[in-house]
């Protein structure tokens, strides 16, 4: 199998819910945070809504679903309603499911229950919800996807992890279609977490180009796609030609053959520079990270703004401009696109490099 | 298509044994030994019982940077890739991926940190940081330098099961010339608070298919694989000691947390299982079941198992074991693959008095079989299911 076919989107996150949203968020170059509070104070959060999800479930149906879940079957109903493929078959549709940090929410309020009532009184609904793949088991009662259920964590890499997963089923022809979600969502203590490794920036805008400055504001979302294995019908949303993974304590990424390159950095001191390292300065790059945060889900917003940029046959500009910090050759106009690439990098020296290309060529 | 992936080693640490032989030779010899949970404090009246590894672990699971659950992964792979004949040499310059199920290893559930976190203290960001150092396929790929694709698979009690089936594709299409794959948890106070929430906690010894069963026996462990290419056994000149040859899942779409009363998902997992190795079901030795001794689970796999193999014997490890979670299906390979080493299987100790409303069921006693196929199936919370195909050989 040379390649997969991208033919729906199903999107929610800062900028706000639906492709149109993204759209609008990518024309406008920025999204506005939103203030939560943290303790005794506030933070910035890009922060996704996921009170649509009453245009597809009723009320009923949702209750005791919590806030991570709620993201995913949003996703998940967008992008089967976006594919428009009434005859799939939801036993041979596969469902894999990838998330950084898993349902926190939930875990945490499992905890609250075990802390505030005792051992003898912890509560059922928030075990069960808190449970990794609780979200992929939504999905499949509410979507009556029968298909191999799968559920993956991988931090940083969780996006890449998932496609291989997908391309896999894909490959060995176990599913015909695969429904790929990458899901996370912001908790207080993931709020803590961050204050205390990483400075909160003053300012409410990202610039994660700046390798020298942490100006990352965290996010939550979902993204889903339907992948679908190469027909003689062009894709909807372009094709993934290939999903390279590595360490680079073994090996390096391979970047000039994927021009221009939509960099994952999110304004983290961490890894920020790897991509300084590793990136050549005459590559054209763009970054959209401000528009969704920093989350392991960014990769995936990263992956449906190659899918809408490759539909178009237009990339947008960088959502980070650049300005007197970085070197190399940033988008600042939108111009054609015909292929591009992704680029990740981890902490443990993890990094994925996704390839993708228009869906009628 | 030939799905057959060579197994060139195998690893298993848990509370019937620090290595496979000592695990399977206690089973045999029907040694079990649950008891209250010594590594953390509990305030229900009555603890319930679990299957604790109370031994030391060795010496790759020695470092304090690393949660327990990574730490058993990465034991139980030394004795797996010694049993491959393969070292830290050997693994480099190799395309090596890592896969690894787990349910704990992948929570952010530090009860202490937690407690601290809530009451307005500045609770120290160590347990944080270990989580995030800790997860299992990262580590595991660290620890030996590795430079393949590396992920964990959170499919809660099939996570095992999962991560053995998603590596071995990874051999078969050529993404990895080798795959480190299998599943490790350790005991948390938080999934026994979880379980114990859902009622489904047994307070004495486990029964698998007993009549009296009340539910299942938290245990902890860690089961892991080498699986192979024929290219690389072949410049090794290493002879593999078995194979994967079927591996299948399908979904309920039922319940969170109860099995679809006619295994409907269970049913997808063993027909895909047994078409991908092309394999009919009278070819099948026995069935390693999942057997977790709750009513729910034991039911349904008596129902569908006395419909597709109502002459094929099974056995329930769980018993000896606990339940293992997110490792129980990689252990539950690895005793699979050593059951058909052996041809025999060890007795369902927890069985006395077997639910006559169950058509299928385990012995009680050790009991012989004959052939090179068996399967290994795990039901799992959310409706998944998921099944492998262990053989001796590749049939013709």
């Amino acid at each position: 199998m040379t390649a997969i076919q991208i033919n729906g989107l199903g999107l929610v996150g800062g900028f706000g819910c639906g492709q149109q949203a993204l759209l609008g968020a990518l024309e406008k170059g920025e999204v506005s945070p939103v203030a939560v509070a943290l303790r005794d104070h506030h933070i910035p959060l890009l922060q996704a809504d996921s009170a649509p999800l009453e245009n597809f479930l009723n009320k009923r149906a949702l209750r005791r679903i919590d806030h991570f879940s709620r993201l995913a079957l949003l996703g998940a109903f967008q992008a089967l309603e976006d594919a428009a493929q009434p005859a799939l078959d939801k036993s041979r549709l596969g469902l894999v499911l990838a998330s950084g940090f898993g349902p926190l929410t939930t875990t945490f309020d499992f905890l609250d229950s075990v802390i505030e009532d005792g051992d003898i009184c912890a509560s059922p609904t928030a075990f069960s919800n808190s449970v990794h793949n609780a979200a992929a088991a939504h999905i499949s009662m509410q979507l009556q996807i029968t298909g191999p259920n799968l559920t993956i964590s991988q931090f940083d890499q969780s996006l890449a992890a998932g496609l291989l997963s997908a391309w896999q089923g894909l490959a060995e022809e176990r599913v015909d279609a695969v429904l790929l979600g990458v899901v996370d969502e912001y908790c207080p203590v993931l709020g803590h977490c961050w204050e205390k490794f990483c400075e909160i920036p003053g300012a409410q805008r990202m610039t994660p180009l700046d390798f020298s400055r942490m100006t990352g504001i965290v996010g939550e979302g979902a993204a889903f796609f339907l992948l679908q294995r190469e027909t003689p019908i062009p894709a909807r949303y372009g094709r993934i030609n290939s999903v390279k993974v590595g360490n680079l304590c073994g090996s390096k990424p391979q970047l000039e053959i994927v021009r221009p390159l939509i960099l994952g950095c999110e304004g983290l001191l961490n890894n920020g520079a790897t991509y300084g390292q590793y990136v050549a300065n005459g590559q054209p790059v763009a970054c959209y990270s401000p528009l969704y945060g920093a989350s392991p889900v960014s990769p995936a917003f990263d992956l449906a703004v190659a899918a809408l940029s490759l539909q178009r046959g237009l990339l947008f500009p960088s959502s980070d401009d650049g300005g007197d910090y970085y070197q190399g050759g940033v988008i600042r106009e939108t111009r054609p696109c015909s292929a591009l690439g992704c680029l990740r990098f981890g902490n443990d020296g993890e990094y994925a490099v996704i390839h993708l290309s228009r869906g009628d060529l | 298509m030939n799905q057959a992936v060579a197994i060139s080693g195998v690893g298993c640490l848990c509370a019937a044994g620090m290595t496979l032989a000592s695990a399977s030779a206690s089973m045999l010899r029907r040694e079990r030994n649950p008891g209250p949970p010594r590594a953390f404090l509990t305030s229900h009246p009555s603890p319930y019982p679990v299957f604790e590894v109370l031994a030391a672990l060795p010496r790759q699971g020695n470092n304090p940077e690393l949660l327990r659950t990574t730490r058993l992964a990465l034991s139980a792979l030394a004795e797996a890739l010694v049993d491959a004949g393969l070292d830290d040499a050997d693994l480099f310059g190799l395309k090596v991926g890592v896969c690894i199920g787990t349910t704990v290893g992948s929570a952010m559930n530090n009860e202490d940190f937690y407690r601290d976190f809530r009451s307005g203290a500045d609770p120290s960001m160590a347990p944080i940081e270990r989580y995030l150092r800790s997860n299992p396929a990262s580590a595991v790929a660290r620890h030996y330098r590795l430079d393949g694709p590396c992920q964990v698979v959170v499919n809660a009690c099939a996570s095992g099961t999962d991560a053995i089936g998603l590596g071995a594709s990874w051999v078969r299409s050529g993404v990895c010339d080798i795959a480190l794959v299998g599943g490790a948890d350790e005991l948390c106070r938080t999934t026994y608070n979880g379980f114990a929430s859902l009622m489904i906690a047994d307070s004495k010894p486990c029964k698998p298919f007993d009549q009296q069963r009340r539910g299942l026996n938290l245990g902890e462990g860690a089961g892991m694989l080498v699986l192979e290419s024929a290219a690389s056994l072949r410049s090794r000149g290493k002879s593999p000691r078995g194979y994967l040859l079927g591996y299948g899942s399908g979904t309920d779409a039922y319940h969170l947390t109860a099995p679809h009363p006619e295994g409907r998902g269970l049913r997808q997992a063993l027909a895909e299982t047994l078409r991908t190795a092309n394999v009919k079901a009278q070819q099948v030795s026995f069935i390693n079941v999942h057997g977790t001794g709750t009513p729910d689970n034991d039911r349904v796999e008596s129902l569908v198992l006395g419909q597709l193999f109502p002459r094929t014997p099974l056995v329930a490890t769980k018993c000896y074991t606990g339940h293992t979670l997110g490792a129980a299906g990689a252990i539950e390979a690895v005793l699979t693959l050593a059951s058909l080493e052996q041809q025999q299987l060890p007795g369902n100790v927890g069985l006395t008095h077997a639910d006559p409303e169950l058509s299928v069921y385990p012995s009680a006693e050790p009991v012989g079989v004959r052939g090179t196929l068996a399967i290994s199936e795990s039901l799992a919370f959310g409706g998944n299911n998921s099944a492998l195909l262990i053989g001796l050989e590749v049939p013709r």
